[in-house]
């Protein structure tokens, strides 16, 4: 047999090439279900770290049905909502949002092209008083994604976990593997006033600065990997915009009852909502976490 | 089992190890040798993916055009290591492995090893002993990573498997073990041994 002859060479080729397409298609179809399970339960573990449940190892631990298990005994709302703020639907049972779905949001929030529609994005509200909310964007090699948690505030960031698909081992993929890089999250107050809600630049931000008060919504890049730095940048910008509304309307009025200049301008508002105020404000100290954070700005 | 079939099997286990003496692979052996356990299961995807990729272009060797033998091999390759990946996600056990090794276990695919072992093996004999080549040279592979693998778990971690060893005397783990430039060192001892042992790999002066 001519093996070298032209119209053999193309029929081979083809044939192999539709052989092995079609092997690929149906073993990714029969075994999509067990992966979907397990990227499931890796969103769990990825969100329960981000609301401090623990640390993801020690999370992973953790067979895929305790980890629904732990999520569905520690959930205490799940919603998605529109980039105005407004409740759209509940999310009933153990419902979260793969990467998947966070990349159509992702272009909805965008707009453009690739919209599907409006964005509805989806808040997550922990037994523990911490909002987790999701990330999702471009880095140097692949899609990035992750979970920022927040206080029963809704201003200040409890803690923060991220993935991703193809960045560079060791450098890119430190957003990841390097528990310090995400626990700089930790107490961060993003600015969702303006549109550069946070910021990851070289060298970050001293915390407090000069005992002010002011935001800061600035942390450490990581070094030798500026792109994925950036792209998780412009992530965390995308989306903690699209939640601005949200969270802004969810804080608590303490300004109202504890910072009476801050109030001034808003003074009728403030009246109106006067009583959930102060319930708000006791809620805080039975808690401890806003007598804590007193403290802390006295110190 | 014949002469020369035990010879396909142990040559590259030692004689002719695939990274000590072909240097080939280095790469994933830097970079999947901090934890024991990454190491084995990329020992055994690369296993699997080198004997049943040998075995499939040996049965094809004599249907194979000359002129794309290498993209036939290719999309061979690369169908074999997207089912190991697959499969891979699909377990509860070895779906953090799996997300632990991200791009290396794709990337298995440029492991020169395997199509190295195609091109030179498995399109010029039989399909047995090409699938017996594939796999020992994929163990030959997987041993060198093991071994690297488990000094720097213990040396770096302290631990192997997972499991504290070191730590509970005290040891302090030390980071540039868990470092890509340690595993290049280490590799480096084992070909000095290996030379040592075996006189002919060693030049004429």
């Amino acid at each position: 047999m001519n093996t070298n002859n032209n119209v053999y060479t193309i029929v081979y080729t083809t044939l192999i090439v539709v052989v092995v397409a079609a092997l690929l298609a149906f073993v990714s179809q029969s075994l999509k279900e067990r992966q979907d399970a397990n990227e499931k339960a890796e969103t769990i573990s990825q969100m329960l770290t981000s609301a401090q449940y623990g640390t993801k190892a020690e999370l992973d631990k953790l067979s895929n049905k305790d980890k629904l298990a732990k999520y569905a005994d520690e959930i205490e709302k799940a919603f998605v909502i529109d980039t105005e703020g407004n409740v759209v639907r509940e999310l009933e049972g153990v419902d979260v949002y793969s990467p998947k779905a966070l990349k159509r949001q992702n272009y909805n929030i965008k707009g453009g092209a690739n919209a599907t529609g409006t964005a509805e994005i989806p808040v997550f509200k922990f037994k523990n008083g911490r909002t987790v909310v999701p990330i999702y964007g471009a880095g140097l090699w692949g899609p990035i994604w992750g979970y920022i948690s927040f206080e029963a505030d809704n201003a200040t960031i409890a803690g923060a976990y991220f993935d991703h698909e193809s960045e560079t081992a060791g450098l890119g993929a430190k957003i990841k593997d390097d528990p310090s890089f995400q626990a700089e999250f930790v107490g961060e107050k993003p600015d969702f006033g303006s549109a550069n809600v946070f910021d990851i630049v070289k060298g970050g931000a001293p915390k407090e600065a000069n005992g002010s008060s002011v935001l800061d919504n600035k942390i450490d890049a990581i070094s030798g990997a500026t792109m994925t730095s950036q792209g998780l940048d412009a992530a965390i910008d995308t989306w903690l915009a699209a939640y601005a509304k949200y969270f802004q309307a969810n804080a608590p009025a303490k300004e109202c009852c504890g910072n009476q200049e801050g109030c001034e301008g808003n003074h009728e508002g403030c009246e109106g909502d006067h009583e959930n105020c102060e319930g708000g404000h006791e809620g805080m100290h039975g808690e401890g976490e806003g007598h804590h954070h007193h403290n802390h700005m006295e110190e | 089992m014949n002469a020369k079939l035990k010879e396909t099997i142990l040559n590259p286990i030692f004689k002719g190890n695939p990274i000590t003496v072909l240097v080939l692979g280095i790469c994933s052996s830097l970079a999947v040798t901090v934890t024991l356990k990454g190491a084995l299961v990329m020992a055994l995807s690369v296993i699997v993916v080198c004997g049943i990729s040998s075995l499939i272009l040996s049965l094809l060797r004599k249907t194979i055009p000359g002129r794309v033998r290498i993209i036939v091999q290719l999309v061979v390759v690369a169908m074999m290591v997207i089912l190991v990946d697959q499969v891979l996600k699909s377990f509860e056990a070895t779906y953090a492995i799996d997300k632990q090794l991200s791009v290396y276990i794709g990337l298995i695919i440029t492991n020169c090893i395997v199509m190295g072992r195609i091109e030179a093996f498995a399109l010029g004999n039989k399909p047995w002993p090409s699938f017996l080549d594939g796999v020992a040279n994929g163990a030959g592979y997987g041993l060198i990573l093991i071994i690297v693998a488990f000094f720097r778990e213990l040396l770096g971690s302290g631990t192997l498997f997972g499991i504290d060893i070191l730590n509970r005397f005290g040891y302090v783990p030390n980071n540039l073990v868990i470092l890509p430039p340690f595993a290049l060192i280490l590799l480096g001892c084992i070909v000095w041994v290996q030379r040592s042992i075996q006189k002919d790999l060693q030049e004429d002066k």
